[in-house]
């Protein structure tokens, strides 16, 4: 028996949580610590609409008990920003000047809200709901009753977005090309799915090009430029126009990154030492004979868990699952992306 | 408890400015009108990088002990703080630096031991006093301006604090700590509070203006001063000395003087010297130092002369323990010296109770003629709590009586209705005797007839006992239920804080319980403690030493079972485990001592 | 006490007999001495002085430890605390503190005074407490009826030391000397006139005097420490010495063989209560800082 293997994972979501209890499960004696930038344990980021519907405490959102990390003895690294990953020595920097070795890294550290860049200059008007602590600003900045501008309304934002209708806000949905994402929606299925949209309450504006974000103060504080002229007010603007690997910590890992990391079907990146799963990754797809995106919280979970078995010795492959489906069924929109 | 009650801990490295945060933070929130209570532990050493740790309980209401889990904890110091972090409650905030200057070792970072449910703030501290102050030593000072700001609690009574703790240095210094602060403050503000502690306004802002913060040894200068002492010797020992070094400062200044002697010998005996003279005359010493002192204390007893002895307790035996608590000398402080020694033995349970005792110490050995001992031990001496200092000195000595000049030598062991006879002090006419450490007659004389030693054997006895109903002063006190209960609680010197915590809890739980404090623990109050003893079907004594002392004291004075809690472990009792050996008494009237032995032991090394 | 228990005291018959001033000095209680021991004389000096200067007996105490000579202030009529064995001194201070006026002499035997009682003189000395300690010195514990001193002399056979004392003599006077008592001086239980001279000027010195005295112990030491012997050992300081010369009374103390009688060494510096009375000054001309109590 040699020393226990030293198992590393960035990133505590449903990816980052789902491949440590899959580590330990295989791998009793295993070093495992799992690093995260959030102050949180592990919660479900698609909870976190719940904050609408009157959860306010955050360890009500938790998806697993506080004391499952202490049972399944893995060390929880929070508050915790990498800096580097040196993929040679195979350690770790973190920003608070310490360094930490591994034996096998996953990277499961998801990805950040992408933002059109002609809007780039007004990131600061706008309110996000990528973390508990946001999501709670946003919240408190969306009176009884107010107004959500949504720019984009990717399958995160819509998600969001009918739970504010549900709970009598008023949503206008500003689209552009990411709308949907990361579903592909062809023009003719477009149009009914808007109209679903809007069905359920939400106003649409659509064909309208944003060019500025305004703070104007009063009862809805900011609004909406767009290119002809014209313009929308609400209390809050957010933008869901789909997601951006985090992967800039990696860039001297020595590892092959395009948008996201390239793995092969095994989550095995072009360093035999470092897996990633989730938002973060792009997967060698034998049939699209390219590297693939797989969003979808499902796949996400999957893809942590697959590593996980990887990392302890399996081989198996996350090859092509069935690809995410959109329709409109009784009016509503359903997407397997919701699915978890 | 309602309202506020937190315990925020603050722990670093000697030069971190650990304690002297912690000083800012319970003086802060003394100032603003809470109830303090603070203990700070110090490393045993001088030089080198020991552990600080400040403890601050800031409450609504007064409290009685700190808690056995802090709501807060800073790290400045992450080597020293991680080990107890643990200490920190679930949903409660552990601060700590994530920017260090210098390197960590790996797992040497506090956000890597930060528990699942406990919630970590990474602050820059480092950083943050740098750029506002240019010096990073303002990081303890930024640490409490993030708290101020994560708590949202108003920043100008921190700002008075430190304008106070800065006075007399250079501008430049205060102007940096203030800095420090106010960057500190901004970043904690702007931060996501996620823990569950809140803070409620204070509800006495009225007393605020007049509260002070005092440790048991300042408590005890402060009785002492007041009551008017004219002499003090000492020799320096932990965790006494801090009341001869402020004594040293005050005394001058009112025409008293002090003098640091050459052992303890010659402090008690000059002690003593003094007090046959006449004047108040005190001393304060350790255990180590009561060694030294039992046989004076026993010429003390025996020659019939007043004086006072501050002893504040540490673990023992030997050289044991200097900067830990325990409560194990109070056997040698009741019975130490040779022969049939009784004295007045004093042990107050909270630091205004160290200035009563103190303050009535001169009164009560004057009065009985005889040694009086106050005995404190270490986490009474150092610990901090907010009081509101009385408006008139209630100790102010009263003019001695000189003899009454009659015919015939002096007698000043004279047979009296009280047992205390005639003094005369050297230089009045017509009182001119000798004492002696000698069996003696009336006069003084040598004596060793058998009738002679029962009689004088009696006196010395017989007339301390007036002194457990002397007028102002608290020598036994029951709390809680009144009337019959199944689990009464007694109990002595700083450990009663726990008890009385422990005692609310089980009231809480739905127990009817009792508490009762015994301050004069020679002679004892037996009539409380027997009054007591009637009410109780079980009574509970917990204490700091191995063996339970005050267990068997009150046991061989009434001759009835009791459970004995003990801890020797040189840190505080734990509220939880006397309330655990409550609630099972209550239950089962069974005590587990050895099971609960064993548990303390690990919780308090951990 | 009893009601059927009545004690008698001697004393108290006595009373009237002793009439003439210098008996007011004398306590009623009987010297427990031996007859013809030293400590006679050093009793009758101290009384001698007290009467010749002038002092009242309430004004003075006599502060002594354990042994023969401890038992003095139970035969003097001053107020008296017979203490422990070796405390002598940090009770002599304490008193003085308490009371700048009294005159404390504190009293003991070699034995008191260099064996356990040796580690309080340097202080007592160096602090220059303004007391007069009186020294006892027969080179034997007589209460306990004969055994070895610190300042037995070396092959001097004793219950304790039957084989002969091996361990070398203290010499006190070296010692007080490099003390830096301020009066140190020598007297002799054979000569009680100079013996009562040197007490006086003792007292009178303001500061810590040590005045040592040799005296015989005629029960348990019938070879060395005679009177016999002693007499033709002691010779008088010369009439040349130097007394502000430490170097020279140092060097008279060494030649411990020809014990001189006089004033070895007297010097003038503050003493105890002068330094006390300074720190008062000073406390009171400088502010602490912040009021440090209030503060507390």
């Amino acid at each position: 028996m040699g020393e226990p293997s030293r198992y590393a994972i960035i990133g505590s979501g449903s990816a980052g949580f789902g491949a440590a209890r899959t580590i330990r499960e295989r791998d009793p004696e295993a070093r495992i610590s799992l690093v995260t930038i959030s102050s949180l344990p592990f919660y479900n980021r698609y909870d976190l609409p719940k904050l609408f519907l009157g959860v306010e405490d955050w360890r009500d959102l938790l998806a697993v008990p506080t004391e499952v990390f202490d049972m399944l003895d893995i060390q929880l690294r929070r508050a915790s920003r990498v800096v580097e990953v040196d993929g040679r020595n195979l350690t770790i920097q973190f920003a608070h000047n310490e360094v930490m070795g591994f034996d096998r890294l996953l990277v499961c550290s998801g990805g950040g809200g992408y933002l059109p860049a002609a809007l780039s200059d007004y990131r600061h008007l706008l309110h996000d709901f990528g973390s508990f602590e946001q999501a709670v600003v946003t919240r408190k900045a969306v009176p009884k009753g107010g107004t959500v501008i949504m720019l984009g309304g990717d399958m995160i934002g819509l998600d969001l977005a009918f739970t504010l209708v549900d709970t009598g806000h008023k949503v206008i949905l500003v689209t552009n090309d990411h709308t949907f994402w990361p579903h592909q929606i062809a023009p003719e299925e477009r149009g009914e799915l808007l109209d679903a949209l809007t069905a359920t309450g939400i106003e649409i504006i659509d064909g309208r090009r944003p060019t500025a974000i305004e703070d104007i103060g009063g009862r809805l504080p900011r609004r909406m430029v767009f290119s002809d002229g014209t313009t929308a007010s609400g209390n809050v603007i957010m933008a869901f126009c789909g997601q951006q690997p985090s992967v800039e910590f990696l860039l001297s890992a020595g590892i092959d990154i395009e948008r996201g990391i390239l793995v092969n079907t095994q989550l095995q990146s072009s360093n035999d030492a470092i897996w990633a799963a989730g938002d973060v990754c792009q997967i060698w797809s034998d049939a699209g004979k390219g590297y693939k995106f797989y969003h979808g919280w499902k796949n996400v979970r999957i893809m942590g868990e697959i590593a996980a078995r990887n990392m302890t010795g399996a081989e198996e492959a996350f090859d092509d699952p069935d690809p995410l489906a959109i329709r409109v069924e009784d009016g509503r929109i359903w997407s397997s992306f919701w699915e978890h | 408890m309602h309202g506020t009650d937190l315990q925020i801990a603050i722990c670093g490295s000697a030069g971190d400015g650990t304690i002297a945060a912690g000083d800012i933070l319970k003086r802060t929130m003394a100032l603003m009108g809470y109830k303090v209570i603070a203990f700070d532990l110090y490393p045993a050493e001088i030089r080198g990088f020991g552990k600080c740790i400040a403890r601050v309980r800031v409450s609504s209401e007064q409290a009685y002990s700190l808690k056995h889990h802090s709501d807060v904890l800073v790290s400045l110091h992450d080597g020293h703080a991680i080990p107890h972090v643990g200490e920190v409650r679930d949903f409660g905030a552990v601060i700590f630096d994530d920017a260090p200057i210098a390197r960590v070792a790996e797992g040497g970072h506090m956000s890597a031991h930060v528990r699942p449910a406990q919630i970590p703030y990474g602050a820059s501290l480092r950083a943050i006093s740098e750029q506002a102050s240019g010096n990073a030593r303002g990081r303890n000072i930024a640490a409490l301006g993030y708290l101020a700001g994560l708590y949202d609690i108003p920043p100008e009574a921190f700002q008075q604090t430190i304008m106070r703790k800065f006075a007399g240095k250079p501008e430049a210094v205060t102007e940096a700590n203030m800095q420090a602060f106010d960057a500190g403050y901004d970043v904690g503000a702007g931060v996501f509070k996620l823990d569950d502690v809140t803070m409620e306004p204070p509800s006495y802002q009225a007393e605020g203006a007049r509260a002070v913060m005092m440790t048991g040894n300042g408590a005890t200068v402060r009785g002492l001063l007041d009551a008017g002492i004219e002499c003090f010797f000492g020799y320096p020992i932990t965790p006494a000395t801090s009341i001869m070094e402020r004594l040293a400062q005050e005394m001058p200044l009112r025409g008293a003087r002090l003098l640091q002697t050459e052992d303890e010998i010659s402090a008690i005996a000059a002690t003593i010297g003094a007090g046959y003279a006449g004047a108040r005359a005190a001393t304060a010493t350790s255990g180590p130092g009561l060694a030294l002192m039992a046989e004076m204390l026993g010429l003390g007893v025996m020659a019939e002369v007043p004086s006072v002895i501050v002893v504040s307790q540490r673990g023992g035996p030997s050289t044991g323990m200097p900067t830990k608590t325990e409560q194990s000398d109070l056997n040698m402080a009741v019975f130490g010296a040779s022969g049939d020694a009784q004295r007045i033995v004093l042990a107050p349970t909270n630091v205004e109770g160290c200035y009563r005792c103190a303050g009535k110490a001169f009164e009560l050995a004057e009065r009985h003629q005889t040694p009086v001992i106050v005995l404190l031990d270490l986490y009474l001496s150092n610990r901090y709590e907010t009081v509101i200092p009385p408006k008139t000195n209630p100790f102010a000595p009263k003019p001695f009586e000189g003899p009454s000049v009659g015919g015939g030598p002096f007698r000043r062991f004279a047979e009296t209705p009280t047992n205390v006879s005639p003094r005369a002090l050297p230089g009045q006419a017509g009182g001119v005797h000798t004492i002696t450490g000698l069996e003696h007659n009336e006069l003084g004389r040598p004596s060793d007839l058998p009738e002679m030693h029962a009689a004088m054997s009696r006196k010395r006895h017989e007339k301390l006992i007036a002194a457990t109903e002397h007028p102002g002063l608290t020598v036994a006190k029951r709390f809680g239920d009144e009337g019959p209960v199944p689990v009464g609680i007694l109990g002595w010197g700083s450990t009663f804080g726990e008890i009385l915590e422990a005692m609310f809890a089980a009231q809480a739980e739905g127990l009817p319980c009792t508490a009762m404090k015994v301050v004069m623990l020679s002679p004892l109050p037996l009539e409380h403690i027997e009054a007591f003893f009637a009410d109780c079907t079980h009574v509970l004594v917990p204490e700091l030493n191995y063996e339970g002392q005050f267990a068997q004291l009150i046991c061989g004075a009434t001759g009835k079972p009791v459970t004995r809690l003990t801890r020797a472990t040189g840190t505080p009792m734990q509220v939880e485990d006397i309330l655990s050996e409550v609630r099972r008494l209550a239950a089962t009237g069974q005590p587990s001592e050895g099971e609960t032995d064993e548990r303390g032991l690990e919780a308090s090394l951990s | 006490m009893n009601a059927d228990w009545k004690p008698v005291y001697l004393e108290e018959k006595l009373t009237e007999i002793r009439a003439d001033g210098h008996q007011g000095y004398r306590s009623r209680s009987l010297p427990t001495w031996c007859p013809g021991c030293g400590y006679f004389s050093m009793s009758e000096g101290f009384t001698i002085a007290l009467r010749e200067m002038g002092i009242a007996p309430e004004n003075v105490v006599v502060v002594s430890g354990i042994g023969c000579a401890s038992r003095f202030p139970f035969f003097v009529n001053t107020y008296g605390f017979h203490t422990l064995h070796g405390r002598t001194l940090p009770v002599a201070t304490g008193i003085k503190q308490a009371n700048d006026g009294l005159t404390v002499v504190a009293v003991g035997g070699d034995g008191d005074a260099f064996a356990i009682g040796a580690g309080h003189i340097p202080h007592a000395a160096r602090r220059n407490v303004d007391i007069t300690y009186l020294v006892f010195d027969n080179g034997i514990y007589g209460l306990t009826k004969g055994q070895t001193s610190p300042t037995s002399e070396l092959g001097f056979k004793t219950s304790t030391s039957p084989y002969e004392n091996g361990d070398m003599p203290l010499n006190p006077l070296m010692m007080l000397l490099s003390y830096r008592a301020s009066w140190v001086g020598q007297a002799y239980a054979g000569r009680p006139h100079h013996l009562a001279d040197m007490i006086a000027r003792a007292i009178a010195h303001r500061g810590f005097s040590y005045l040592h005295i040799l005296s015989p112990c005629v029960t348990f030491d019938k070879t060395t420490r005679t009177y016999a012997n002693l007499d033709i050992q002691v010779c008088d300081v010369p009439d040349d010495h130097d007394r502000a010369d430490l170097m020279a009374a140092m060097a008279m103390a060494e030649s411990s063989d020809y014990p001189a009688l006089g004033v070895f060494y007297e010097e003038q510096r503050p003493t105890l209560g002068d330094v006390m009375e300074e720190i008062g000054r000073r406390a009171r001309s400088v502010p602490i800082h912040g009021g440090v109590i209030a503060a507390e």
